[in-house]
């Protein structure tokens, strides 16, 4: 436990106490999209713009969560793998295990910070109301709806080079973000780009916290979306680890 | 001495490029180890298969267990070529971080002032030179109190006076007991601190031993000294000097065996004075040895 902690303690050190762009990026961008679209750019009924108020808040918390995993756990395993650290902590007595489990649990931690963070603001300045029950089951879908873009952002960490990581992120994490409707009404796609748009896993996770925050039914098939996209990013991981290790050993 | 690693037979290729070629070493309790080779040699491949990073065919043995095991990395520090310069990180918290990884990590205060790096503790490590990065990388290889310790072209980058600092440290881990590799280029460092010397080329073992032993093996040495006496008397005086000159009062003597000159030499020692002998330093022996291997 006291090495966990350690680990904890430097890694909120050096992602985001000294590191003020990740949390601008993570957090104050998607709150501020959601105040500029719930604020400023909005037409409709009264009805109508309550709905959107609550539902582009679940869109702007799974953002937030692409972006915290794509952009920050890619780039931060790459990085402290490319340096040499990863392999320092391979040859010391317990390896890699509390540093993996320190960075997956402060970058999930970081997607729930950003989801109370959109909360309050939806509460304070678009008077929204969400009861506690509704604020209880957004943290657990933001939790696992997080995992299968901590085990993507975990794949495209393996990448070779950084500036092939960052084409490759930036062209993961917007399109994502629009085919899977974060942005703008699923709707408002073509049809054939909806279908794909539906079976993404930022979709599922979108999806649920619509529902809970419009207090609807919750649909078994968007979790079993979301689990099938889980089990899906853990043979990612293992193929892609398989591959790294045998070209390592091939250069 | 306890032989603390030993290899039989140990090989590895990238691909099908072979780089280790049935290295068989032992290496005992307390010794301080100088590996040389040229670029490419496969130096960094060996420390890279002794620590477990690679999988090696053969047998490896360190520390009475595989390499990579669970006694190993307790008890073995490295410094691996390349520094861990992360972003956001100070040289305590990197040296914390490291000490927080073992059971029985030396006091990091202590250390900061063993590897004079208190002065720099909370500057950030991009913020560091190259010299002072390096000291960075041995403090945390030296962090965990390990009893063996690999380091790879560790002088790498440091001024005279980090390298001063460091091999003095080098110094009390040998007056502690403690068992180094060091992998370098320095030939003239190496000769000063290693106790034995292995030196590999292109993927085999070609020397094993002291530096006594491998100068005995390259024995041309250079034989000075001042006489009144005629140079001819020396010239034919044993068979293995290849040649002799003579500059005013003093007579150089280029000899194959050292050690068969300087007996020849006795019966004049009433009548010659400021003798010195130069042997092969392990830079020209060096130098021979891979003309040697590429003339081959």
């Amino acid at each position: 436990m006291k090495i966990f902690l350690g680990q904890l303690k430097f890694d909120i050190n050096r992602i985001f106490i000294r590191n003020f762009s990740f949390l601008f990026f993570s957090l104050l961008m998607p709150a501020g999209f959601y105040l500029l679209f719930t604020k400023v750019m909005i037409t409709g009924t009264g009805t109508e713009v309550q709905k959107f108020q609550l539902t582009y808040m679940g869109s702007m918390i799974i953002y937030s969560g692409i972006i915290s995993a794509i952009f920050g756990i890619a780039s931060l395993l790459k990085t402290d793998r490319d340096k040499g650290f990863l392999c320092f902590l391979q040859l010391t007595p317990h390896k890699t295990k509390y540093y993996y489990f320190s960075i997956y649990m402060l970058i999930i931690l970081l997607n729930l910070v950003a989801s109370i963070v959109l909360q309050m603001i939806a509460v304070v300045f678009n008077g929204v109301k969400i009861n506690f029950t509704q604020v209880l089951q957004c943290m657990l879908i933001v939790v696992i709806g997080q995992l299968p873009m901590v085990l993507l952002g975990t794949c495209l960490s393996y990448l070779k080079k950084q500036e092939t990581l960052n084409v490759v992120s930036n062209v993961i994490v917007f399109p994502l973000a629009i085919v899977s409707g974060l942005w703008w009404p699923l709707s408002v796609m073509p049809t054939w780009l909806q279908k794909i748009g539906q079976v993404m896993p930022t979709f599922f996770a979108n999806d649920l916290l619509s529902e809970v925050l419009l207090g609807e039914k919750l649909k078994l098939t968007n979790f079993i979306g979301m689990i099938i996209w889980i089990v899906l990013g853990l043979i990612g991981v293992a193929v892609v680890l398989r591959f790294y290790r045998k070209q390592e050993l091939s250069s | 001495m306890n032989k603390i690693v030993t290899t039989r037979q140990l090989k590895f290729s990238y691909g099908k490029k072979e780089v280790l070629k049935n290295v068989n070493l032992t290496i005992n309790s307390g010794e301080i180890i100088g590996l040389t080779g040229e670029n490419g040699a496969g130096k960094t491949t060996l420390l890279n298969a002794l620590l477990g990073l690679l999988p090696s065919n053969g047998q490896v043995e360190i520390l009475g267990g595989k390499p990579g095991g669970k006694k190993a990395r307790q008890k073995i520090g490295s410094m691996l070529q390349g520094d861990m310069v992360l972003d956001n990180v100070t040289v305590i918290e990197m040296l914390n971080e490291a000490a927080s990884q073992y059971d029985e990590p030396l006091d990091v205060e202590e250390l900061l002032q063993k590897v004079d790096l208190k002065k720099h503790e909370n500057k950030l490590l991009k913020n560091l030179s190259g010299g002072l990065m390096r000291r960075v990388t041995f403090a945390v290889a030296l962090v965990g109190n390990p009893d063996l310790l690999f380091l790879d072209e560790p002088t790498v980058g440091m001024d005279a006076q980090a390298r001063k600092v460091f091999w003095q440290r080098i110094e009390d881990l040998r007056d502690a007991g403690k068992t180094v590799m060091i992998t370098s280029h320095y030939l003239e460092e190496i000769q000063q601190t290693a106790d034995r010397l292995l030196i590999l080329q292109n993927g085999v073992l070609t020397f094993q031993g002291t530096l006594q032993e491998l100068q005995n093996k390259y024995k041309k040495t250079v034989i000075r000294f001042k006489t009144k006496l005629a140079l001819k008397k020396f010239q034919k005086m044993a068979a293995v000097i290849s040649s002799a000159q003579t500059d005013a009062e003093w007579i150089c003597l280029n000899s194959e065996d050292g050690d068969e000159t300087l007996k020849a030499l006795v019966p004049f020692l009433g009548e010659i004075s400021n003798i010195s002998v130069q042997r092969e330093s392990l830079e020209n022996i060096f130098l021979k040895m891979t003309n040697e291997e590429e003339l081959a």
